[in-house]
């Protein structure tokens, strides 16, 4: 099986999650932990970088909506960038855009959450 | 039938006994010299006897298997015996008139009396001879039944060359016999087996029962048989009686004479032979072990019981280990194991951390100890016999609980032990538990003990393993069946049959990747010539998307009919749906409602893959907007859900299916949304089920037959148009 693996920065106080590879059922729990960590830390503030994940299932997709709520209830939010076409779609497919902010690129979402604490 | 036959045999004895009185009375008066009278007398004393034989054969066989109980029991007849000898022997008769070397009863209660002398001594014998004869084919080998099968013929001989004899009179033939039966008797009273599987305790009993049976025959043979009085009755109520009483007596003196020496012998060391014999059963009960691992409590009290029975300590228990190096699951499947046992760790820690290494103690059974008293064994503030073990993993033992600075504190308790032995049970995944054994005498545990209580552990830990290995397997059997019903549940939920509505043909395959799965697929009569045809897939796999599979089947029953547009049930089916769903599962729907009359199709797409169609000049991907049901309740949801509807015409093909199959990979590349529609449009002219059987295949040549790790759900429509 392809692997999965996430970096994890915090730049101007925004954690941002590098995500690389296969998100599936397997590696899941692993996302699952990463955000985990974060909101026992109380940091609320996430982007999750797309640019080197290659495939999302359902599962891994159901990890967003796990911590959502969550997340803006303390005042932070799930944010995505830097998505491939391919992973756009399965987020478009269902309607993610509706829920969460995606944006091209990590700078703009780090930008917008600097923009709302305004 | 055997009842009967005892009471015709004694009846005849009883009437043979009154012949031969009979015989005796009318012979002192008058001098009957009928020929053969006096060989007919011998006779019915012979007979008699016979009877009496086969009457106490089948009344005391296999009564007494013990020895020493029929040692008690010879004991007691024997005391019996010479009571009653001496008694009759101090009766006031007239005695007897020695004539020609014959006896002559000089009154009647002489006849009786000697009567009563004979009959009591004979059947004394023939118990006695009984005794003897098991006694002796204790245990026995080749030659033993021969043995004494000839000493019973040459005493009888010897006794039957007497029946021609007066009662006075001596031959060198009988001398011969008796010399020969008296060889055979030393021969058979060698054979004495059955001393040496006796116990210490038994071994005394029998040493002064042996010594005591000696002595009485003895008195049997020096004086009751050989003082005038005693003798004469016997001589004269029958000579070959008294000459097969005075061999099997000498028989008993000598066999009594020689075990009361040998047992003297064997004593010594019995205590040795004890140990040893219970070694042996120790050993050769481990085996109950092996089939005991079926039930794990009951096989923790054997292991404790019989580590009192291996040493004879005067408690154990056994305590199983968790170390933190095992696994969650490995833990909880022991700790599952041990559920129900009626020894809950209460006082014990539960979880200890000693040197550097996480344990927990479970108190798997005990015997003849508390909990409270294991507590306190172990609570020093030396360290523990526990932790000493653990860390060696060697048997430990502690011969003086107040010499051992771990023990010391125990003095002021007051506690009954004396010594201690502790023997790890390690298995090769390491440390499975511990076993202790206590004795209340210091210094109670020898070499030996510690060797067969290690011998011991080692078996216990194999069958504690097998019973964790049996349990384990047998779990994940009975996992594999309800799987296996669990998939067979939910194949029925999907359509058995598909529904029939001209001109529209329908094909449908759904295979899950594990045993169930989340894909879903259904189709509903809505009346006025429409028919709804939902495709659906849960998020995740397995089990939980199952789960939701089936909710999602009981929506769709529900809301189906009562919803006339896909959109309208997209939005209900929320309602129903986003409440009760796992906050990270969501359910992607598809639901197209057709028109039979008109051909025309409406779509509403909650989340799910586009649709393919596949019209006359142009190939599709229906894509009307929408979200997935459960990602969100209310508003958001119904805005995002959109309609779509367009115009079946003839030859019109539908695709709906689940992302398994555009998601089916070859290594890194996706069988996609291209290889799909190409594959479609290649197989349209082909009939419904025919065009999802190739697009199946292609999936699977792609592939390349590698199992898919996900739910595979195919629905194509294709419609023949109005003829």
């Amino acid at each position: 099986m392809s692997d999965f693996k996430i970096a994890q920065r915090e730049k101007d106080s925004v954690n941002v999650l590098e995500l690389k590879g296969y998100l599936d059922a397997h590696t899941a729990p692993k996302l699952e932990e990463a955000f985990m960590s974060l909101l026992q830390t109380r940091r609320f503030k996430i982007v999750v970088n797309c640019r080197e994940l290659s495939y999302i299932s359902s599962a891994g997709l159901g990890v967003f909506m796990a911590f959502i709520e969550d997340v803006r209830k303390n005042e932070g939010d799930i944010k995505l960038t830097n998505m491939s076409a391919k992973v756009y779609n399965v987020f478009d497919l269902l309607g993610f855009p509706l829920l969460y902010e995606i944006f091209k690129d990590e700078q703009d979402a780090i930008r917008k959450f600097f923009e709302k604490s305004k | 039938m055997i009842k009967l036959r005892r009471i015709f045999f004694l009846a005849s004895a009883f009437l043979l006994v009154l012949i031969k009185f009979t015989i005796d009375v009318i012979g002192k008066n008058v001098a009957l010299e009928i020929g053969g009278l006096s060989i007919f007398r011998e006779l019915t004393v012979i007979g008699t006897f016979v009877l009496l034989f086969l009457t106490a054969d089948a009344t005391f066989r296999r009564r007494d298997q013990n020895p020493v109980r029929r040692l008690g029991v010879m004991l007691i007849l024997m005391v019996a015996m010479i009571v009653i000898s001496v008694s009759l022997n101090s009766m006031p008769t007239g005695g007897f008139d020695a004539k020609n070397l014959a006896l002559l009863p000089l009154d009647y209660p002489t006849i009786f009396v000697a009567s009563l002398e004979g009959l009591a001594f004979g059947v004394f014998t023939l118990l006695v001879l009984q005794s003897l004869r098991d006694l002796i084919l204790y245990q026995r080998k080749k030659g033993t039944f021969r043995n004494f099968l000839i000493l019973v013929g040459l005493i009888l001989i010897a006794s039957c060359s007497a029946i021609v004899q007066k009662p006075l009179d001596t031959s060198i033939f009988t001398s011969i016999f008796t010399g020969l039966a008296v060889l055979l008797a030393v021969v058979n009273s060698f054979r004495l087996p059955w001393i040496v599987f006796l116990s210490r305790r038994e071994k005394i009993y029998t040493l002064i029962f042996t010594l005591l049976l000696f002595l009485g025959f003895t008195v049997i043979n020096t004086v009751l048989l050989h003082t005038s009085a005693a003798s004469r009755l016997l001589l004269y109520y029958s000579y070959p009686l008294k000459v097969f009483i005075d061999l099997v007596t000498t028989f008993g003196n000598i066999f009594f004479g020689l075990a009361f020496v040998s047992t003297l012998f064997h004593l010594p060391t019995a205590e040795a032979f004890d140990r040893k014999r219970s070694e042996v059963a120790s050993l050769h009960n481990l085996s109950r072990l092996i089939t005991q691992v079926f039930d794990f409590n009951e096989l923790m009290e054997t292991v404790t019981s019989m580590t009192l029975e291996v040493c004879q300590a005067s408690s154990s228990w056994l305590e199983i280990i968790h170390t933190g190096d095992e696994s969650v699951e490995e833990r909880a499947a022991a700790q599952m194991l041990l559920q129900g046992t009626p020894h809950r760790p209460v006082l014990l820690p539960a979880e200890v951390r000693s040197e550097g290494v996480h344990y927990s103690v479970q108190l798997a059974g005990m015997k003849n100890i508390t909990e409270r008293e294991i507590w306190e064994i172990m609570a020093s503030g030396n360290g523990n016999v526990r932790e000493a073990v653990m860390v060696d993993l060697k048997p430990l033992v502690v011969d003086d609980f107040t010499a051992d600075p771990r023990l010391r504190h125990l003095r002021k308790a007051g506690l009954k032990h004396g010594s201690l032995v502790v023997v790890p049970l390690v298995s090769h995944g390491g440390l499975l538990g511990i076993l202790y054994a206590t004795k209340e005498a210091k210094y109670g545990f020898v070499k030996d003990d510690v060797d067969l209580i290690s011998t011991f552990a080692d078996q216990a830990t194999i069958a504690i393993e097998n019973s964790r290995l049996i349990k384990k397997s047998l779990d994940r059997e009975r996992l594999f069946r309800e799987m296996l019903v669990a998939q067979e549940m939910q194949r029925k939920l999907l359509p058995q049959m598909l529904p029939k509505f001209l001109p529209l043909e329908i094909g449908a395959i759904s295979t899950p990747a594990f045993e169930v799965g989340g894909d879903y697929y259904d189709f509903v009569e809505l009346g006025n010539d429409k028919i709804g045809i939902i495709v659906g897939d849960v998020s995740g796999k397995g089990v939980p998307a199952a789960f939701y599979m089936s909710v999602v089947k009981g929506i769709f029953q529900a809301l189906g009919k009562t919803c006339s547009s896909p959109r309208e049930f997209m939005i209900k089916a929320n309602e129903a749906l986003a409440g009760s769903i796992d906050k990270h599962s969501f359910v992607s729907l598809i639901y197209g409602i057709l028109e039979i009359g008109s051909g025309t199709l409406t779509l509403a797409r909650a989340g799910h893959c586009p649709m393919l169609h596949i019209g006359h000049d142009h190939v599709e991907y229906i894509r009307p907007n929408g979200m997935g049901v459960g990602l969100s309740r209310g508003p958001l949801f119904d805005g995002a859900i959109e309609e779509r509807t367009l115009l079946l015409r003839e030859g019109d093909v539908c695709v709906l299916y689940t992302d398994g199959i555009t998601e089916a990979r070859r290594g890194e590349e996706e069988f996609g949304y291209e290889r799909l529609l190409q594959v479609a449009q290649e197989s349209r002219t082909d009939k419904a089920a025919g065009i999802c059987q190739q697009i199946m295949n292609a999936v699977k040549t792609f592939t390349e037959n590698q199992a898919t790790h996900d739910d595979l759900t195919l629905v194509v429509l294709k419609w023949s148009g109005h003829t």
